[in-house]
Formats: C-alpha cells, sequence, structure tokens
C-alpha cells in the first residue's frame, strides 16, 4: 500500500530516515513497557546485590554504587531523557513558530523586538544559560524542560521569520488578503502551512540539542534532583576513574542511548527535511539532480 | 590539459590552505620580552599544582562560614598557627618554639621564634597574638571564630570578652605570649584542640578598620600573613595561587608558586596520574576501590593507622523539633550500609564523635539499626509526613540515595539537594536545610567535634535550649582529673543520645596516594588540617 500525500511517500521510500524512525519507536516502547514487565525499582537498593554488583541474570546491567538496579536506571533514565527531549523541543517550538509569524508578518517594532530577542538569546552560549536557570528555579524536569525549551525558542523563531518574510509577498497571500482575510487566518491558515516544513525537519534537532543538554548537565551534576535517573546522570559514574576503567557496562549503556538516539533523530530530521523539501522530493525521482550531475544509485 | 576531479581539487586547496598557515606562522615575529641572551636563561618557577574537592569560603581565617577544614586547610598556608600537629597528636614547633604550663596549670606560655615575619616583612611579636585573640574575642568583631576561645578568662560562653574582665591574653615580652584559662588547660592538649583555628594576624596594619567591619573588609581580598605561603592571586571558589615565603621561619618551601584548584573529587586521582596535580588534600586522600587504580599507575600508597574522617547527619532541632523524630531518624539509618557503600572496609560505625580507642570512647554507646522503632518513635513524635531538606555534596549524591531510602522506608519524606560544601554549612547555618551530610577530621580530644557546635552564636544544629549543653561543656573543660572527666564526659554524651541534636554515623581510616613528584609530604598530618609545606620540595 502506497502512502497518499507525496511528503509521507518520500519520507518511507527514505529507508535510513525510516529505519532511524522505527528505532526510536522501538526505543519509546521498550522504555515505556519494560520496566512494567522487569518489575524492578530504579530507586531501590538490592542489599543482598550489594554495590556495584557485576551483571547477572538478576541485574543485566549490574548494580551501581548505591546497589541499585543500572538496567531499571536506564529505562528509567530514557523516560525521563526522552520526555525532556521531547517536550523541550515542543516549548521551543510552540513560542517560536507564532513569535516568528509575528516579527515575519507584522515588522516594525514587532520585528525588531523579537529579533534583537533572538539576537539575544542565541549570542549566549546556551549552556551556560541554563546552567544559571537551573541553578535559579531549582533541579527538577519540569523545570529542566522548561528552561532548555523556553531557551530554545529563537532558533524556531528565525526559521519561521525568513519563511514569513518570503510568503508574506507571495501571490497566494496576496490573493488571501484581497479576499478580505483576517491577519490571523492570513498567519494561521495562509502562511504557517507553507513556512512549517523546515521547522518540522528541525525538530528532531531540537529534541536532540535538549537531550544533549540535560545529559550534559546531569554530567555536570546540576541535572536532576537525587535518585532521579537520566542517561546523562548515568554517564556521571565515568568520572571515577575505576568505574571508567573496570566498570563500562556501568557507563557504555547510557552513553550508547544517547549517541544512538540522537544519530536516530537526525536521521530522522535529514529524511523530514527532504521529505517536505519538493525539489528534493522531485530529485530523489529523477535520475539527474537539478544540477545535472548523474546521481549514483 | 590534465582533468581535476572535485575531490583532487578539494585536497589541493587544503595543502595550499596548510601551507600557507605554516608560511605564516614562520614569518611570525617573535614576542618582545622572549628574548634571552645566551648564558643568561632564567630557571623556570617551579609550580606544585594542589588539587582540592571543596572550595574555601573567605581568606579571613576567622570568618569561615563552614568552619570547614577546606578553608581551614587553605588558611594554613597563608597564616601562621601556633604549633604542628602530627596525626599521632604530637605537636612541633611553627610559630612557637616550644611552650611551658605556668601558675598551676591555668595559664600556657609560648615562646615564640624571634624569626618569624609577616609577608611585608614586619616582625611577628607575642603582641601581634594578644592584639589577635582581642580583636576575636571583642563583641563588637562580628566573628565566627570566637568559639575557639571559649575558656579564655575574661570570655563568656561564645568566647567573646567580657566588660569588665582582664581577657587572659598578655604578651609577656616581644617572644612571649601567655594565655590564662578559667580551669587548668594541658598545652598539649590545647594546640591539638584549638591550634588548627588560631592564627595570628597582622594587626599592625589592620588599625584602621572598625572591628564590627573587620571580618568583611577587602584587605582579606589579598591578605597578608605570616605563614610559609604568600597570597598571588584569588579567582573565588576556584583557584588560589599562592608563592613560597623566603623567609618562612621554618625554611622556604622547596617550589616557587603553589596553585591549588578546586576540582570535583572524582577527578583529584585522575588528575594526578595525568600529572595534572603533584597532590591533593588531604594527604591525597584515597577510597579502597581506586586503592589498585593508583598502584597500577605507579604510585604508592600508604595507610593511615588513625581513624582520620568521621561522618555525621547535621539535624536542623528547630525544624526537627522533636527529640523522638530525630531518634526515629537515627534507628532508621542503616549505618552499616551507609559506611560501606562510603568507605568500604575501612569504616566503623558509632553512635559518638569521639575517637574510638581513646579513653573517653564508650563501646557500650552505640546505636542499632531498628526501622520499627523509628515507626514508633514517629507515631510518637506525631510526624506529619513532612518533606525535609537533605543537603549534601555531588560526591555523597548516592551517600544521600540510600539515606533517603532509609528514612522512606520508615515513612520520613527527604528530598536532596546537592550542593558544595560551604552552601551545605551555610544552609544548615541559616536553617535552608533541615538534614547535612557531612564529615570532619577528629582529634583524640573528647570535645573536638561537640565543643564548638553548641555555642550561642554557632548553633549550628540549632537547638533552641543550650543552657544544658554549655554546662555540661563547662564542667568537662574544668575537670582536670581524667577520672572525673571522663564520668563528664560520659554524662555529656548520654545527654547527646538522649537528644540527638545530630546523627554520629561513622569513623575511617584513610588511605593516602603519595606524590610522585613532591618529596617531604606529610600525609597524615593533612587530617589535623596542617601540611609540612615549608619541607616539600619539588624537583625542577
Amino acid at each position: 500500500m502506497k502512502a497518499k500525500h507525496p511528503a509521507l511517500r518520500a519520507f518511507l521510500s527514505d529507508r535510513r530516515a525510516v529505519a532511524a524512525a522505527s528505532f526510536l519507536c522501538v526505543e519509546i516502547l521498550l522504555v515505556l513497557l519494560i520496566p512494567l514487565v522487569l518489575g524492578q525499582d530504579p530507586n531501590l537498593t538490592d542489599r543482598a546485590a550489594g554495590f556495584w554488583a557485576l551483571p547477572s541474570p538478576q541485574h543485566p546491567l549490574g548494580t551501581d554504587d548505591a546497589g541499585r538496579d543500572l538496567l531499571a536506571r536506564l529505562l528509567a533514565g530514557g523516560r525521563v531523557s526522552l520526555l525532556i527531549g521531547f517536550a523541550a523541543a515542543a516549548l521551543g517550538t510552540v513560542l517560536g513558530v507564532p513569535l516568528g509569524l509575528l516579527a515575519g508578518y507584522k515588522g516594525g517594532k514587532w520585528e525588531y523586538w523579537i529579533m534583537r530577542a533572538c539576537d539575544t538569546f542565541q549570542s549566549f552560549p546556551s549552556i551556560i544559560l541554563v546552567l544559571a536557570m537551573v541553578s535559579l528555579l531549582g533541579p527538577s524536569v519540569w523545570n529542566i524542560i522548561l528552561v532548555i525549551g523556553g531557551l530554545g525558542w529563537a532558533s524556531v523563531a528565525r526559521l519561521v521569520y525568513s519563511g514569513t518574510l518570503s510568503a508574506q509577498k507571495a501571490e497566494y497571500v496576496e490573493a488571501s488578503r484581497a479576499l478580505g482575510a483576517t491577519d490571523r487566518d492570513i498567519l494561521f491558515r495562509t502562511i504557517l502551512p507553507n513556512v512549517i516544513a523546515p521547522v518540522w525537519a528541525a525538530l528532531p534537532l531540537k529534541v536532540v540539542r535538549a537531550i544533549l543538554s540535560e545529559s550534559s548537565l546531569s554530567f555536570l551534576g546540576v541535572g536532576l534532583r537525587t535518585p532521579q535517573a537520566s542517561w546523562g546522570n548515568l554517564t556521571q559514574s565515568a568520572m571515577e576513574l575505576v568505574t571508567l576503567t573496570t566498570r563500562p557496562w556501568a557507563w557504555i549503556p547510557p552513553g550508547l542511548c544517547i549517541v544512538a538516539t540522537a544519530l536516530a533523530l537526525l536521521l530522522v530530521g535529514e529524511g523530514l527535511r527532504r521529505a517536505l523539501n519538493p525539489r528534493s522530493r522531485t530529485e530523489r525521482a529523477l535520475p539527474f539532480s537539478s544540477r545535472g550531475c548523474k546521481i549514483k544509485p | 590539459m590534465r582533468k581535476y576531479t572535485p575531490a583532487r581539487l578539494a585536497a589541493l586547496a587544503l595543502a595550499a590552505a596548510l601551507m600557507a598557515v605554516l608560511f605564516l606562522s614562520a614569518c611570525g615575529q617573535q614576542p618582545q620580552g622572549e628574548t634571552e641572551p645566551a648564558g643568561e636563561k632564567e630557571t623556570p618557577a617551579v609550580n606544585v599544582n594542589y588539587g582540592i574537592s571543596n572550595p574555601w569560603d573567605s581568606l579571613m581565617p576567622y570568618y569561615s562560614v563552614s568552619g570547614s577544614n577546606y578553608s581551614r586547610i587553605i588558611y594554613d598556608k597563608i597564616y601562621d598557627r601556633l604549633a604542628y600537629v602530627q596525626a599521632d597528636g604530637t605537636c612541633l614547633p611553627r610559630a612557637a618554639q616550644s611552650w611551658e604550663s605556668a601558675d598551676d596549670g591555668y595559664a600556657i606560655l609560648f615562646h615564640l621564634d624571634p624569626k618569624a615575619t609577616f609577608h611585608d616583612g614586619t616582625p611577628v611579636t607575642a603582641q601581634h597574638w594578644a592584639d589577635t585573640i582581642t580583636l576575636v574575642t571583642n563583641p563588637a568583631c562580628e566573628t565566627l571564630g570566637r568559639a575557639t576561645f571559649v575558656g579564655l578568662a575574661g570570655t563568656d560562653e561564645t568566647g567573646a570578652a567580657v566588660a569588665g574582665e582582664t581577657l587572659g591574653v598578655e604578651a609577656v615580652d616581644e617572644a612571649t605570649l601567655k594565655l590564662t584559662f578559667t580551669s587548668p588547660v594541658l598545652p598539649e592538649e590545647f594546640l591539638v584542640d584549638k591550634n588548627r583555628d588560631i592564627y595570628v594576624l597582622p594587626t599592625h596594619l589592620l588599625g584602621d578598620i572598625p572591628p564590627e567591619e573587620m571580618m568583611t573588609d577587602d584587605f582579606w581580598l589579598s591578605p597578608v600573613g605570616s605563614g610559609p605561603c604568600k597570597y598571588v592571586s584569588e579567582v573565588s571558589g576556584s583557584t588560589l595561587v599562592l608563592e613560597s615565603n623566603p623567609d618562612y621561619q621554618l625554611g622556604k618551601p622547596g617550589f616557587d608558586t603553589l596553585t591549588i584548584t578546586v576540582m570535583d573529587k572524582s577527578n583529584l586521582l585522575t588528575a594526578l596520574i595525568a600529572g595534572d596535580l603533584d597532590y591533593y588534600a588531604f594527604g591525597g586522600s584515597l577510597s579502597e576501590e581506586n586503592k589498585p587504580v593508583a598502584e597500577q599507575a605507579g604510585f604508592q600508597v600508604l595507610e593511615g593507622e588513625v581513624p582520620n574522617t568521621f561522618f555525621e547527619l547535621m539535624i536542623n532541632n528547630e525544624t526537627i523539633a522533636s527529640a523522638d523524630l530525630r531518634h526515629a531518624i537515627e534507628k532508621a539509618l542503616d549505618k552499616e550500609l551507609l559506611c560501606q557503600q562510603n568507605s568500604g572496609t575501612r569504616g566503623t560505625t558509632t553512635s559518638s564523635s569521639i575517637l574510638p580507642g581513646t579513653p573517653y570512647s564508650s563501646p557500650e554507646t552505640q546505636g542499632t539499626y531498628d526501622p520499627q522503632g523509628a515507626k514508633e518513635l514517629l507515631a510518637s513524635a506525631g510526624y506529619n509526613g513532612e518533606t525535609y531538606t537533605l543537603a549534601c555534596t555531588s560526591q555523597r549524591a548516592n551517600l544521600a540515595a540510600l539515606v533517603q531510602q532509609n528514612l522512606k522506608d520508615v515513612g520520613i519524606q527527604v528530598e536532596i539537594e546537592t550542593v558544595d560544601s560551604a552552601t551545605m554549612f551555610a544552609g544548615m547555618y541559616d536553617g535552608t536545610y533541615d538534614l547535612g551530610l557531612a564529615s570532619h577530621t577528629p582529634t583524640t580530644l573528647p570535645l573536638w567535634f561537640t565543643g564548638e557546635r553548641f555555642a550561642p552564636d554557632h548553633n549550628l544544629f540549632h537547638v533552641a535550649d543550650l543552657s544544658h549543653y554549655t554546662q555540661l561543656l563547662s564542667a568537662i573543660r574544668s575537670e582536670t582529673q581524667e577520672r572525673a572527666r571522663i564520668d563528664l564526659v560520659d554524662e555529656f554524651e548520654a545527654y547527646l543520645n538522649q537528644e540527638m541534636p545530630f546523627v554520629p554515623l561513622w569513623f575511617t581510616h584513610a588511605l593516602h596516594v603519595q606524590s610522585n613528584t613532591v618529596t617531604g609530604i606529610d600525609y597524615p598530618a593533612s587530617a589535623c588540617c596542617n601540611e609540612n609545606v615549608w619541607q616539600w620540595e619539588k624537583k625542577a
């Protein structure tokens, strides 16, 4: 069965993107469902197993320095990391899209203030800002989402702003205006559908950045509140030399999860970018690219 | 004509760019001032890289909010102390060449080293010591280090000078300092107990500063002391650069500069192995599981013979006001498990801050893990499910998680805040936190820990009524007969067990990883918050 929507059809024809999306779906299902099957509390010490127990059937990834099951913590950490990633990216998008639309469409003071705010937010090293804000608000999942998401609107706004600038001079917008459409209708019904494609494509990248930001925060010890697990704070154990050198099972799995998830999200983003770009779709359909070079199979 | 593929063109461009970089760098002018005439080569400065896992809180030695050893070990370098205390309690000369008892044991005479000078070249005299103690005991001075002088004649139970009474400090002559006490005191006991908190200040430079502003004056941003190292620069909470004092009376340290860097505890050993550090405080202490790692990396590991760390759970007695609730917390804690998590096999659980093996320790006061008893106590205390905040340093986050689990098992809700040591003590001091996990360096004296924690102006545990504590402490301090003193200490310990203002957890013995680049380090003595840097030698 073939997908009707050309963009979806193009996305499904990109094997790497589909494999990456499938991987993400499986990963999400695993972190949601396995803890129910496993029945291990990620925050509970197994006194019988002890501290830093080696991998065993009971604890497939062993236990940490507080005697907690590392597999349970890996899965619990995955839920937290993915939640932070997706929620922060969503928050950044929800804030950035209307601001970018307003700046591009209204111009004048709107454009000036919104775009200067964009410049300000983008000119600071984001990790420093995030560190400062988390220190102010306190470490919790929702505060981290709020901070990472809240500080991530600028890139989305800039993307939408540039799209809106070119779209508002297009004939279909002029036509809507001539037909008496309100600004709101023009913005959200006419312009938005035509400028949102790059945002969809950039969304996976934003998820990656949010996951990596949380991981960095947790690795630095200012992320989530103890004893909550995340992939970032699980890799923190590698800071201890003896763990780094003799207990690879403690830090390689969360590290791999971060890398694999980031890679999968990047591939999905690339797939979306191609699928949502009509030119790319045409290029894929033809044996020759628009530059006239022969495309290698 | 030869065809160039895009890949070949890119490679050629890259090669051209590299050539250009090399060419331009070769054309660069040699920076001025770096030209060295032949035969006049300067010897590079010998720097000792010193790591520490927590920052110090102020460079004013009588204004340490945390009162922590991280601050003391810094003051030890810049300021001079009366003696150098070794791990076994032996006291060696430092600012004082010798000491003796006087006035039937009510006074101690310190014979100061006449060679001692401040970093500005001014000789250190007994008057400087007397003026320092007079300043710190002045009630107008907002010091946090006054409790050190409790027991000195003419002071009250906080260590503040009492108006109309003669303060028990006197410069007998240029080089003789006399301290007079309200009760007989043995000089060695006094030094083991107080030496790490008594420093001489450059009072000749402080004349213009009113006592009430003394602690926070800008002078302490670039302090002058008379210790073995001079202040050079500081990045607050991060780096402190000191230089060796060539005029130090015990000898010039065998290095030019000492760079003290704060880094995460887990990175200290790695940095030592990588050569980024020459040594780290305290005494290169090492966990049991890291011992083979250090040995494999070519370092020798020295085993400490006396316990050098005491762990406690600090309790805010204002927010956790019920003694039953504090007892419930104590019974809920599986000290054996906590001790094993933190110290492996090198720890011994305790229910007292008194060092095991001393005449004052009582093995029968050992507490037991009793979750059921804790639940019963909670019920009788009327605990309403309030969530308490437990502060700890990031390296003890998982230990705190175990404490949290232990408390949760009996129904006490705890939220963990990971902060640095100075913030934790400041938070306990101002009442931000309800509980705190801390460690300290013990001495053989019975009041090494409790002696300074129940003073009205340093009431870290927020005890509502300190009167019985101060009464008992005063009685112990003034008792000279050992047997009677042991009885009083037992009485005090019984009272502590009844009130449970803090929970003693365990003692550990240290392992010291020895420096491969600096010789002469007395590793175990660092537990007494002093380091013999004047005997350190680093090869250029």
